[in-house]
């Protein structure tokens, strides 16, 4: 690896906020989007799959956030791919509306 | 891998384990056993008092029981196996309080029915040990009494930490891992040789481990993630999806259950969905209502089980029609099939009892990671005796605090658990609220080795508390023996493999503590003095404080 890299920041209160609230909303948003993929499953057995990989992701994502070389720049990073993953669902739930 | 972030993952396992593992030492002690909950349920029952009326009587039980106390007909329970922890034929619960929680089973009061000589409905209160329920309970709130939801949530964050825990564990070790797997340094370096086995038995289980903790989280925090789900993704109609059918328009009159197919024929029904299905009880829910169910119960060894009891058909007790297969081992859709491996995966419901105890073994390997993590955390912060300086150094304050805290909460579970274990026997009989005094021993047990873990030391303590808890658990067969010697005591002793495999199980356990509590003494009797682990002459701690005072 690199050694003229800047050092790892721990940065521990924002790094551990990040990746507690942008890993749940993270979960959360992928849940939906795997929701929408299985909507040929009735909603009992759909619902609890699309639950049990909420904790699957937001801890994932919880326990990666320390690779981040910044607590900002886990935020940034965290907080993108929210908007991402939340713009998808939005975008193809209107799409679905729209075309039905 | 850059020596900083294994730096930063370091210190993030370090304080997700140390203020998660004694809680998840009990969890992993208690939920070991509790892999063999029907076991210790078979060996803490006493024999049964009243005759079991006979399968082929059971529909002339049922309609009696209901016409003598209609309340039952909410819920109750038809037994088709004849084994020590069933009372009776016919049983049901009724709620205490109605705040109680669904999953706290103290607050309830249980019901047995018989047919007297005339074939009349008897109808008895009954008190069955609540052991096996209360070390599950211990095991799914981690060592707190009740199973309530904020005790639920306690358990949930330790089980983030946990996750968090294992996963920084992992990065912390990958860059060593070929060459520290398969090594075990055996020698002079005790540190290493900790950390080398907790390393081992961390990769080695890690699997097992992550299964653990991904459904540890979901069983705590389950309802508040399918609310946030159902305002964001389901668009508020999940409550809805469980309700079979609409509501009708008026309540329909009551059923007549002596309209209802009988148990047997019912049983049948259950039995053609799925050859390896075999049926343990009936439980009958709303026979009077408008939405009558009879779910058939039952386990099959060769197929996934979604619950740890089993799975279940749904049938309707009066048309014999099939309503649900949705929890039925061996016949589930896929996508039920992928769900419910995730409970069974961590309930070990699945293949035959040599996965029971390949759980138990793991859980107990469990509970020794936590143990040696906390160690391993005190061997860290040690203040060894420098040449020159003579004499050993005292040790930090919260080094010794740590120390006496892992030996009291890790020992004093396992002295409770086997005290109120040998309890059930002892105590039955007696006219004493049995639930009570399980849980009172509990925690005197618990508290009294925790308060003598502090005041004695944590080397002192970790002799005298291996002494105690193999003493204790020794007493398990000891008092099976008795009760078989001298069966006036009132005592009892079961023959059948499971409960006779709680009394062999406590007995290789005992010996096991017992040779623990004799290495611990040699070690602490080898002791060079500059440790938590070692017992100083009472001159010489004073003068090491003196020493470090003047220093």
């Amino acid at each position: 690896m690199s050694h003229n890299k800047k050092a790892l920041q721990p940065d521990w209160i924002s790094k551990t906020l990040a990746g507690a609230a942008l890993g749940l909303g993270l979960a959360l948003s992928c849940s939906g989007l795997l929701s929408l993929a299985l909507a040929g499953l009735p909603l009992p057995v759909r619902g609890q799959l699309v639950m049990w990989v909420v904790p699957l992701i937001a801890l994932g994502a919880w326990s990666g956030v320390y690779l981040f070389p910044s607590g900002l720049s886990a935020w940034l990073w965290l907080g993108g791919t929210n908007l991402l993953s939340w713009g998808a669902l939005g975008a193809i739930r209107f799409w679905i509306a729209s075309t039905h | 891998m850059r020596a900083d972030l294994i730096r930063i993952y370091k210190s993030v396992h370090t304080w997700t384990g140390i203020f998660s593992g004694m809680a998840l030492f009990i969890a992993f002690y208690a939920g070991a056993l509790t892999v063999f909950k029907e076991p210790l349920a078979r060996w803490a029952s006493p024999p049964q008092a009243i005759e079991v009326v006979p399968l082929a009587q059971a529909q002339s039980l049922i309609l009696k029981t209901l016409a003598a106390d209609p309340a039952a007909a909410r819920d109750f329970t038809l037994h088709l196996e004849d084994v020590e922890n069933v009372p009776a034929r016919m049983q049901w619960q009724v709620r205490v309080g109605a705040d109680s929680d669904d999953h706290d089973e103290s607050a309830q009061r249980h019901f047995v029915a018989t047919l007297d000589a005339s074939g009349g409905a008897l109808i008895h209160e009954t008190h069955p040990s609540s052991l096996a329920e209360f070390i599950d309970v211990l095991h799914r709130v981690v060592g707190l009494p009740f199973d309530n939801d904020p005790n639920r949530w306690v358990m949930g964050g330790v089980a983030i930490l946990y996750t968090l825990a294992l996963v920084s564990g992992v990065i912390v070790l990958l860059p060593s891992l070929v060459k520290d797997f398969f090594a075990l340094r055996v020698g002079k370096n005790l540190k290493r040789m900790w950390l080398d086995a907790h390393n081992v038995v961390g990769i080695i289980s890690l699997p097992f481990h992550l299964v653990m903790a991904l459904s540890a989280v979901v069983f705590a925090f389950h309802d508040p993630i399918y609310g946030l789900q159902n305002q964001l993704i389901h668009g508020g109609k999940w409550g809805a999806a469980f309700q079979r059918g609409a509501q009708p328009p008026h309540a329909p009159p009551p059923r007549d259950p002596a309209a209802m197919l009988a148990p047997e024929a019912i049983v049948a029904k259950a039995r053609a969905l799925s050859p390896g299905f075999q049926p343990t009880w009936v439980q009958y829910q709303q026979v009077t209502g408008p939405r009558p169910v009879a779910r058939v119960w039952g386990r099959d060894d060769g197929a996934v089980m979604p619950r740890a009891r089993g799975g279940f058909a749904a049938i309707d007790p009066y048309t014999g029609k099939v309503l649900n297969t949705d929890y039925l081992p061996g016949a589930q859709s896929t996508a039920n099939l992928f769900i419910s491996s995730f409970f069974a995966l961590h309930m070990a419901s699945f293949g035959d009892v040599a996965v029971k105890w390949m759980y138990f073994l793991l859980g107990l390997a469990g509970a020794w990671l936590f143990y040696s993590g906390n160690l391993l955390w005190v061997e860290s912060r040690r203040r060894r005796a420098q040449p020159r300086a003579g004499g050993a150094p005292s040790q930090r304050l919260d080094c010794r605090l740590m120390a006496s805290a892992t030996v009291g909460v890790c020992l004093g579970c396992l002295c409770g658990v086997s005290l109120m274990t040998v309890a059930q026997k002892w105590l039955h009989g007696h006219g004493l609220d049995l639930a009570y005094w399980t849980r009172a021993l509990y925690y005197a047990a618990f508290f009294l080795a925790l308060a003598w873990s502090f005041r004695a030391g944590a080397a002192r303590a970790s002799v005298h508390l291996l002494g105690v808890a193999a003493a204790l658990t020794l007493a398990i067969p000891l008092t099976s023996l008795l009760a078989w010697t001298f069966p006036s005591l009132g005592l009892w002793a079961h023959g059948s493999a499971a409960a006779l495999g709680v009394d062999f199980t406590a007995g290789v356990g005992a010996l096991c503590l017992a040779w623990m509590a004799r290495v611990t003494w040699r070690r602490i009797r080898a002791s060079a003095g500059d440790s938590v682990w070692s017992v100083p002459s009472p001159g010489a701690q004073a003068e090491a404080d003196v020493r470090v005072r003047a220093a």
